[in-house]
């Protein structure tokens, strides 16, 4: 057992470690200062065990901290309608039980369970109950903690306090048994994370129980529940024998990890198989065009539900918004000031409206999948004068796609302004249709840029860049951050307008300079 | 003409995959590539193909003394998995292509004459790519590729996941195509090289070596082969 351990915990670890060196690689000039011996140098992996075991430090003792803090201390805070400590108890039991449903660990299957098991062939009974074990330490550990800590601090005696690890422990141990037998019974591992309606039904009604019958005065009285914790903590010691003497660990993860493996490889072809479920067969009809105007149009016509249906919804969407604000103004005519004031000052915060209504990026990801994974395989499509002519094509589609919303979002706020009151400065009107379209064009050059330069894709169809990423997160920051500027619309329309225009002109040029170097599948 | 390559080099991090390669093809000639898992096989054609910028070196077209650099039109690249638009017909694609391509195909031939050629039924040419079976796509690939008539032609296992009748149009298809252009071939399979191919060139230790197979059986040609990639493997 004490071997099964030792090498169980170091495969977790040497995983673990593996795999923050891989993201490490992964982060651009990080990348440069790593050694190409990487997984063999000592320090590197000295640092990689420090993370992992900062991590499980986290995982141990921080998830546990937040748990008692927010969904139990904090929560039972909120109602008066009983003393704390037995609000606190009824909270604690119930999302308990549904824990227990949710969090098996034993039947949880796990990629270092699948290399332990079936790669590896260790004893599965020993590994299930040492990697078990091992859990439940952390249980009783970070739960006996912040029980005492928090079981006293909402006015639970020292006894009612120690009852939660181990009451917690007993009624996991009692599921897993239960599962146990249950798996003996009809021969059939579910894993954890497959719950069915009924389950579901009965966590929603347990979740309901926790939280919704406290407001109403329905507490279980602290006695019942000390009652239940202390059933949970007898049904799981005598559980203990059940789990220590079932003998058919290495069938149940033979099936359970097998299942695993296949639904992980199904998830990693789904996007491959979606995308090509996105072109739709039922338009046969051709094109009178030519060359790459020809290639174009048909592929347009082909995808036109995937790259036209969430424009067409957002638009029509924003339109409803903008009716409901006329609405409201013209029948709460009280309102009017308010959002008048608002559209006058709180443009900025467009900017990270326009980020999320642009269809950039599920464009490119249509581009590639269904088009240049394939083409960029022949020589002449990789013709400079090739690619940059498919990019003025591209450029003016992506375009058109993202300019119907924002035509809607900005004509909308202009028609909102002068319901509302208008403004002295006719101007306004147009600077904010203008600027809400041209921070939509600034979205559809961006993302197409950043696809022609770096693109990101390699012959799998998976992202193989660490600067992509970067800059597609730097780019939702950066937009996110506009929501805390205040500036008055005209000004800051005027500054959009400026600086879409810049960027447009910006990027166009280095597309036109660097795409034909950049434009390839990633080795 | 002549396809020659010049100190041509290539690393991942430390790992030399291309140590400084000097080697010419010659027209009308098909070359078999051979090499052991990870030689640099793939490598060597994405470099050739300028998928992959080499570290340095170059390789040029030479025709009657005269040099020139190879440009992108000059090289057909066949995958060994073969990638086609799937939302175009097959047809849809042979005429995007020709219309790229206008004037710059000598002697153009009607899109049925070049579906016959590949041996596409007449049913399949108007169905969508993504409805095509796996030997049906690579012949859409390799015509493609054939159709520009470029100087050089790449293969990259072409024919190992083909069926025996496709596998065998495939080569006759090859042989036909020889004449003034250079195939290179590159396979693990030894007994396809030696059948389709005119020469055989080993990558090994980042090194093009060409065998030669004067006066030997093909027994004793295949013992060398063996051999020369054993003894390099254990450098």
């Amino acid at each position: 057992m004490n071997k099964t351990f030792k090498i169980a915990f170091s495969l977790r670890n040497t995983y673990r470690v593996n795999t923050i060196l891989y993201s490490l690689k992964q982060i651009p000039l990080i990348k440069r200062l790593l050694p190409q011996e990487l997984y063999r140098d000592p320090d590197l992996k000295l640092l990689g065990a420090i993370l992992s075991g900062i991590w499980e430090f986290i995982k141990a003792f921080l998830g546990k901290l937040l748990y008692f803090l927010l969904m139990v201390t904090l929560a039972a805070g909120l109602y008066e309608t009983a003393p704390t400590g037995q609000i606190f108890l009824h909270i604690y039991v119930l999302l308990t039980l549904i824990g227990a449903l949710l969090n098996t660990y034993i039947f949880n299957p796990t990629k270092d369970k699948y290399y332990a098991l079936i790669l590896l062939r260790m004893n599965a009974r020993e590994y299930a109950l040492v990697t078990y074990g091992y859990e439940m330490a952390k249980v009783l550990a970070g739960y006996t903690i912040f029980g005492i800590i928090f079981g006293k601090m909402c006015g639970l005696m020292l006894w009612q306090c120690l009852l939660l690890p181990f009451a917690a422990a007993g009624i996991k141990l009692s599921v897993v048994a239960y599962s146990l037998r249950d798996y003996e019974r009809t021969g059939r591992a579910v894993s954890e994370n497959q719950v069915g309606v009924k389950e579901w039904l009965v966590i929603a009604g347990f979740l309901a129980a926790a939280y919704g019958l406290p407001a109403i005065g329905w507490v279980l009285p602290a006695a019942v529940s000390s009652g239940i914790l202390i059933c949970g903590i007898l049904l799981g010691l005598l559980s203990v024998r059940k789990i220590w003497t079932f003998g058919e660990f290495r069938e149940l993860y033979q099936q359970l990890l097998i299942e695993y493996m296949s639904q992980m490889e199904q998830a990693r072809t789904s996007v491959k198989r979606q995308s090509e479920k996105a072109i739709q067969i039922g338009d046969t009809s051709g094109s009178n065009r030519e060359g790459f105007e020809y290639l174009n149009e048909l592929f347009i016509k082909r995808h036109r539900k995937i790259l036209w249906r969430s424009a067409e919804r957002i638009a029509l969407v924003s339109l409803g918004i903008v009716c409901v604000c006329i609405l409201g103004i013209l029948f709460v005519p009280e309102i009017k000031r308010t959002i008048n004031h608002l559209v006058m000052t709180n443009l900025p915060y467009f900017v990270f409206i326009m980020y999320f209504v642009n269809r950039g990026t599920g464009f490119t990801n249509v581009l590639f999948m269904n088009c240049d994974h394939s083409l960029l395989t022949y020589s002449f499509y990789k013709r400079p004068e090739c690619i940059l002519k498919l990019f003025r094509i591209r450029l003016r589609e992506i375009m058109k796609v993202n300019l119907l919303p924002a035509s809607v979002i900005g004509a909308g706020l202009a028609a909102v302004l002068y319901v509302s009151g208008g403004t002295d400065e006719p101007l306004n009107y147009v600077m904010l249709i203008v600027s809400v379209i041209f921070m939509s064009m600034f979205f559809s050059v961006h993302y197409l840029t950043i696809y022609y330069l770096l693109q990101p894709y390699n012959a799998g169809t998976e992202i193989k860049s660490g600067t992509y990423r970067i800059v597609v997160l730097a780019t939702y920051f950066v937009c996110y951050g506009f929501m805390q500027v205040r500036i008055p619309t005209f000004a800051f329309a005027l500054g959009t307008i400026i600086f879409c225009a810049a960027y447009c002109i910006a990027a166009c040029v280095l597309v036109y300079r660097f795409a034909p170097k950049t434009f390839r599948i990633r080795a | 003409m002549r396809f020659t390559i010049e100190h041509l080099s290539k690393h991942f991090e430390n790992k030399e995959v291309l140590h400084d390669i000097n080697f010419t093809f010659e027209s009308g000639k098909i070359y078999g590539l051979l090499g052991r898992n990870g030689a640099g096989k793939t490598t060597l054609f994405n470099c050739l193909n300028r998928d992959m910028k080499a570290d340095g070196g170059s390789f040029c077209l030479e025709t009657e003394g005269q040099r020139k650099d190879i440009m992108p039109e000059d090289i057909g690249y066949v995958l060994s998995t073969p990638t086609v638009p799937e939302f175009l017909t097959g047809r849809e694609f042979l005429l995007f292509f020709l219309q790229i391509h206008g004037e710059s195909i000598k002697d153009k031939a009607s899109m049925d004459a070049y579906f016959d050629y590949m041996s596409i039924a007449f049913e399949d040419r108007d169905k969508l790519l993504k409805d095509y079976s796996h030997g049906m796509k690579n012949k859409m690939q390799m015509l493609v590729n054939i159709i520009a008539k470029p100087n050089i032609l790449l293969l990259d296992e072409p024919l190992t996941s083909l069926d025996v009748v496709v596998a065998e149009e495939m080569k006759q298809i090859l042989r036909g195509l020889k004449k003034d252009r250079i195939i290179i071939v590159s396979t693990h399979i030894m007994d396809l090289a030696l059948d389709l191919c005119d020469e055989i060139v080993l990558l090994n230790h980042g090194v093009l070596t060409e065998v030669d197979k004067t006066d030997m059986d093909s027994q004793e040609f295949k013992e060398k082969i063996l051999e020369a990639l054993r003894d390099n493997a254990a450098m």
